[in-house]
């Protein structure tokens, strides 16, 4: 069983993660300033940035914008499962915090202080979690108690899997009991033992606490009770909650969405364009934050974006789009201040084992000298300075070579197995029995499955032409896969391109392995949809290498992966992980491409703002004060 | 006229239904699952036959065809599969904006075309004539893209005059509270249709400035300005609302480009996003009602039409 | 040349009796002349040769016909090839429109480019005036319930939205230009029909084409010999109208994403690009392809309207 926390579905969208506070994983890593700094960046320009000097001032406002495409339509902390819009969690979570919250700083931490945990202990065998709620009250001056935790756990068990975090095997399956032991004290009884930096840090972060005394209601004008005790009732509950949690009229005026324990309440919401206002939560009980307001917006195009920043009244920090990157000295000279971090996740083009419109495009792909032939002819060195100007983690292997520290082994440090050499791939390629036509298409003259000819299932011709779908509307996107298609015809292998939205692509493309190839999702060949993210600092690669991983897209499927996968999910020590990961490079389930960072441009004077935590994105609202 | 009418009505209400099949038909031809789009290309099987499940998207066509109707026919146009919102509401709330916009600049468009093809006409082939032409010509053949982000450049960027973005609000009354940031977007729509106005008016006025009668007025001692005003400005009333019948359709449509620039979701992006993205409800429920504003548009065009000329209506018959 | 001779309206000397009008109205039929001037060699000698805008027009054009089709024969560049190294460099020595941001020399992708565009917009043109035209006459021509049941059934496609058209076309083959041309071309012919109809339903009722059918002229006859022969002025504007459309939806839908795919070139898909970098000062990728787009597309348009103006107005609108 794979560990795979749960995502919101298609959030491997090129541009930017998906900012929920997701969990970090056991063996935390520091993330110190340091590594961010020394990347292999040409630009020694841009780092995580350095925290902004002056005397931190009380109030002042601070527009964000988000990327295209956050607007949230959901304020109910759970979400049915066929809303699949992962920034519902950005609006909810400043308002009714998960019980451990991660992101300290630049670190990739588990954040003791704004956790609502004062204490969590495992006993017997790591199977009985007890934890101490902090002495925090709810907005309506009600303390938050276990009876809390309680409901939240009543809740999701007899509901889920209407939830959109939901995993099977996780939270609340692998959870038999959750009881009140007093009024601040819980003790969930888990199903089996687990690694408790895990549980505490990538289970229990997503799960917010929700008040049991507002909420436990299955109408509108009804009391609230204890309804949630019996599964009837806790079904009933949910979906009063749920029906209300969508109606985006009433965000700000419904009275269940004021009770809220966090730093921030709603002040405004703007249905049409998914705009919102925080303002701060006067009854806190953690440390308040200094801001007297935060806005929201939306914005459809990133063009829009750095229109308005430019334009001067706009807004107080924005996402940078790579392509924009040569706006940094004058955004500088115009106040602000830019900082980057590495995406921390995997980028590469799939490669479909399981192609049902073509079965001998696959046969191609199982070859592993293919591959790396593929791979060989990928510059990387050269996008990454030339479009993305220095700003991206060259695709050495699966873990960047930034931000991960101890987990990046030396042979991606080194460059990885497969520099670029283009004479290694054709070299490769004729060694197999291939006819090599530079700039044409190569096609197979030796089949058969001897060392020296093409391999298994491949017939005599088959030529090495694909199709290369890619998610449209990024500029560098496009100069990328440009760059990658014209390479690659040194060799006489031609990549067609083709790029769509988006949406269409995942409407398009299923995950296809050897139990599951619809023909419908499976006729794709190759497929490049930006990133796939890590949910912490321990980059496993459960889920997406081992058979049957969810994320496994095109099924690649090898038994000592399997068991290397496996070994790294239990142990912690670097030597295993290191063979996993270099077997991981080596293998090419998928072509490594360059991943570049999440850039950030904010006021100069915005204190709290950097360092830039890669996990967080930088959006750590509760922690930002203006300086003078 | 009114046996004219009645039949141009109950021909409306065949075109409106042949729009939807057609366009249900279309919808469901484009290649992808609805369901992955929407939950994501990591979807599990069991996800997506709970998808397919509650929106009944297993059924045969003609039925789902069926029970969109009788949906509609309540007034209730479905649930949007990527904002899990009621279609309704999501039009609802965009497009008074659109309306907005994109009615502003088209009187904005007849504002300054009208008079400027009246003027050509009367300073026919002259320089001026021909300098206008050239001008209005020009912006008509510009993308409308290039002369958004330019203006947009030059006056919010450069210069700071103007902000860049539509206000981020709801209401008609908020959004007409600041008409600086309504400049730059209707400008820009304005401009690339100034010339289709101009020309037509141009044309018109020409036409009746030749007219028998007139000469004869002006011969008679009337002034110009009242040839242009009383004759050559309501010869062409009628076709103007022609025109502007022809152009409702685009004003419930939206502009994707405009929103796009100007940083205002409206029916144009919404309608591409849920294009792009399998979104069946959003799709039916935008093309009805541009369906509907289409033929509303075209009728008011055509009873337009058979007023000026009754020839047409009798040969129609 | 026909027994009958019609009914001349009296008309002040020099000034064409009926100038035309928009292209999207019906024509008001009158009676005009059916001289010489009907063939399509008399539109071309009064109506290019006469005006100013259309000589202009068609000098423009054919300057940039012979850029992007002769100029690779003597200037030659690597289209295909991505040089990141040379990417985005200034006009200079071997590049004297600078690169683009794949390392292409832009003037020779504008040729390449502006073959694209050119041979789209006349292959839409040519494709949709012979539908439409065919379309569009023998609705007028046939009045009655065809007529209506053929007009209905425009409105209808007009109404349908082309963008599910398209991201269908999209999904299932790989966009191309043979398949823009033909998704234009099924977009265009809608509009170019209305017209021809609207035309043919004026002239229908010229006294000409009554006494034809008096005498016993099949319809055939009439449609073939009259009715196309004295729209054809209509049907000329409204092709070179068509073309400058097609090339502004193309740049369009490239804006949009959904243009033709690497490392094919058109002048849209360069424009986009450019604009992205509009701020980092790389003018050279951003105003030698709006420039050059915009040329031609204000050439075509100036083509059909110096005809429509100046063709002496012997044929209605």
């Amino acid at each position: 069983m794979g560990f795979r926390l749960s995502r919101p579905n298609g959030d491997t969208r090129p541009s930017r993660p998906r900012l929920r506070r997701t969990a970090l994983a056991a063996t935390v890593v520091a993330l110190a300033a340091a590594t961010a700094a020394c990347t292999s960046a040409s630009h020694a320009g841009i780092t995580s940035g350095t925290n902004a000097k002056g005397t931190p001032q009380k109030g002042g406002t601070v527009t964000l914008a988000w990327q295209p495409g956050s607007a949230p339509n959901f304020i109910f902390p759970f979400v049915p499962a066929a809303n699949t819009n992962g920034y519902n969690a950005n609006l909810a979570n400043l308002m009714w915090p998960t019980l451990t919250y991660v992101g300290d700083g630049a670190q990739a931490t588990v954040n003791p202080q704004k956790s609502l945990w004062s204490a969590i202990n495992y006993s017997d065998g790591d199977k009985t979690i007890t934890l101490t709620l902090k002495p925090w009250k709810w907005s309506d001056g009600t303390p938050i108690s276990a009876r809390d935790l309680v409901f939240t756990y009543n809740l999701l068990k007899a509901n889920v899997p209407n939830w959109n975090e939901y995993l099977p095997g996780l939270f609340p399956d692998n959870v038999s009991s959750v009881t009140a032991t007093g009024p601040s004290t819980a003790v969930i009884q888990l199903t089996k033992s687990y690694n408790p930096s895990f549980y505490t840090g990538d289970v229990l972060s997503i799960i917010n606490l929700l008040p049991q005394h507002a909420w436990d209601k299955t109408s509108a004008t009804g009391k609230a009770g204890n309804y949630d005790q019996t599964t009837a009732g806790a079904k009933a509950v949910y979906a009063f909650l749920q029906k209300e949690g969508g109606d985006m009229s009433t965000f700000t005026t419904n009275p269940l969405w004021k009770v809220v324990d966090g730093p921030f309440e709603l002040s405004a919401f703007t249905p049409s364009t998914g705009d919102y206002t925080y303002v701060p939560n006067p009854h806190y009980s953690g440390t308040p934050t200094d801001l007297s307001k935060v806005v929201n917006e939306q914005f459809t195009t990133s063009d829009a974006i750095l229109d308005a920043v430019r334009a001067g009244n706009g807004p107080d920090t924005a996402p940078l789009s790579l392509s924009d990157i040569g706006q940094v000295r004058q955004l500088q000279s115009e106040g602000y201040s830019v900082a980057s971090t590495p995406f921390p996740g995997v980028a590469g083009a799939y490669l479909n084992f399981w192609d049902t419109q073509d079965s001998a495009v696959s046969a191609v792909f199982n070859q592993l000298y293919i591959r790396q032939a593929m791979e060989d002819l990928i510059n990387r060195p050269q996008i990454v300075s030339k479009v993305y100007d220095g700003y991206a983690d060259p695709g050495n292997g699966p873990v960047p070579v930034t931000g991960f520290g101890q987990w990046v082994s030396p042979l991606e440090k080194k460059g990885g197995p497969y520099p670029y050499n283009p004479s290694a791939a054709t070299k490769l390629l004729t060694a197999h029995g291939w006819k090599v036509v530079p700039n044409g298409t190569t096609s197979c003259a030796h089949p058969g499955t001897s060392a020296s000819e093409c391999g298994a299932g491949i017939k005599t011709g088959q030529k090495l032409a694909f199709q290369y779908l890619y998610s449209s509307g990024d500029p560098s996107t496009d100069a990328m896969e440009a760059a990658i298609q014209s390479s690659e015809e040194q060799a006489g292998i031609t990549f067609n391109l083709k790029a769509e939205p988006f949406s269409t692509l995942a409407g398009s493309v299923a995950v296809c392995n050897k139990s599951s190839h619809p023909a419908s999702g499976c006729g794709w060949q190759i497929v490049d949809f930006g990133y796939d993210p890590y949910d912490g600092p321990y980059p496993t690669g459960a889920g997406m290498f081992n058979t049957g991983g969810a994320d496994n897209q095109g099924g690649y499927s090898n038994p000592t992966m399997d068991q290397l996968v496996n070994a790294t999910e239990f142990g912690s020590g670097t030597a295993t992980f290191y063979q996993y990961e270099d077997f991981a490079a080596e293998q090419l389930p998928l072509l490594y491409v360059p991943l570049p960072y999440n850039i950030n441009v904010y006021k100069s004077n915005l204190g709290g703002y950097a360092p830039m935590n890669p996990f967080t994105g930088g959006i750590n609202e509760q922690d930002w004060y203006y300086t003078k | 006229m009114t046996w004219y009418l009645v039949r141009r009505v109950a021909q409306s209400v065949a075109v409106v239904i042949g729009v939807m099949i057609l366009t249900f038909i279309l919808v469901h031809m484009v290649p992808g699952s609805a369901a992955r789009a929407a939950l994501g290309p990591r979807a599990t099987s069991a996800r997506i036959a709970i998808f397919n499940a509650t929106y009944g998207l297993n059924e045969p066509l003609w039925r789902q065809f069926l029970s969109y109707v009788s949906g509609v026919l309540h007034g209730n146009l479905g649930t949007s599969y990527t904002l899990q919102q009621p279609v309704s509401t999501l039009i609802s709330q965009r497009l008074p904006k659109d309306c907005l916009l994109l009615g502003l600049s088209t009187v904005l468009a007849l504002a300054i075309g009208l008079p400027v093809g009246m003027y050509q006409a009367v300073r026919r082939a002259r320089p001026s004539d021909h300098l206008l032409t050239g001008a209005t010509f020009t912006l008509y053949s510009m993308p409308d893209f290039l002369l958004g982000l330019l203006l947009v450049a030059l006056f919010s960027v450069q210069l700071r005059w103007l902000p860049p973005e539509v206000p981020q609000v709801s209401t008609i009354g908020a959004l007409l509270a600041d008409p600086r940031a309504l400049v730059l977007p209707v400008v820009t729509l304005a401009l690339v249709s100034v010339a289709t106005f101009s020309r037509y008016m141009r044309s018109a006025t020409i036409e009746t400035l030749a007219q028998d009668y007139l000469r004869t007025a002006r011969a008679k001692g009337l002034p110009q300005r009242l040839v242009l005003t009383r004759h050559a400005l309501r010869n062409s009333v009628l076709p103007v609302v022609t025109i502007l019948g022809l152009s409702l359709p685009g004003i419930v449509a939206g502009a994707v480009i405009a929103e796009d620039i100007f940083n205002y979701p409206g029916m144009g992006l919404l309608f591409y996003n849920a294009a792009t993205s399998h979104d069946f409800p959003i799709m039916l429920g935008s093309t009805l009602v541009v369906g509907v504003a289409t033929v509303v548009g075209n009728l008011a065009a055509d009873i337009a039409y058979a007023v000026l000329d009754p020839r047409i209506r009798y040969v129609a018959r | 040349m026909s027994v009958l001779t019609p009914r001349r309206r009296a008309r002040a000397k020099g000034k064409p009796a009926r100038p035309t009008a928009g292209s999207a109205t019906v024509g008001n039929g009158t009676a005009g002349s059916a001289t010489t001037s009907n063939g399509t060699a008399g539109i071309l000698q009064k109506g290019i040769l006469r005006s100013p805008q259309a000589r202009t027009g068609l000098l423009v054009v054919a300057a940039v016909a012979a850029f992007c089709f002769l100029g690779p024969l003597f200037y030659h560049t690597n289209q295909v090839r991505v040089n990141l190294n040379n990417a985005s460099l200034p006009p200079g020595a071997g590049d004297p429109l600078g690169t683009d941001s794949e390392g292409h020399d832009i003037l020779g992708r504008l040729m390449l480019g502006g073959q694209s565009s050119i041979e789209l917009g006349l292959a839409v043109a040519v494709a949709t005036t012979l539908i439409g035209t065919l379309y569009g006459a023998v609705a007028g021509m046939a009045g009655g319930i065809i007529d209506a049941v053929m007009m209905r059934v425009v409105d209808t496609l007009l109404a349908v939205p082309a963008l599910i058209l398209l991201l269908i076309l999209v999904n299932v083959f790989t966009p191309n230009l043979p398949m823009i041309i033909v998704l234009l071309t099924f977009l265009s012919w809608l509009g170019t029909a209305r017209l021809v109809r609207g035309e043919v339903l004026g002239l229908r009722t010229r006294d000409y084409v009554l006494a034809a059918r008096a005498m016993g002229a099949s319809p055939r006859w009439v449609l073939g010999r009259h009715l196309i022969r004295n729209a054809i002025g209509v049907i000329v504007v409204s092709a070179t109208f068509t073309v400058s459309d097609a090339i502004l939806t193309l740049s369009a839908l490239s804006f949009l994403g959904l243009g033709l795919p690497p490392p094919s070139a058109d002048w849209g898909t360069m424009l986009s690009s450019g604009l992205d970098y509009l701020f980092d000062g790389f003018w050279w990728t951003v105003y030698p392809p709006a420039i050059i787009l915009i040329v031609t597309v204000l050439g075509f348009n100036l083509i059909g309207e110096g005809i429509r103006d100046w063709a002496g107005g012997d044929f209605a609108r």
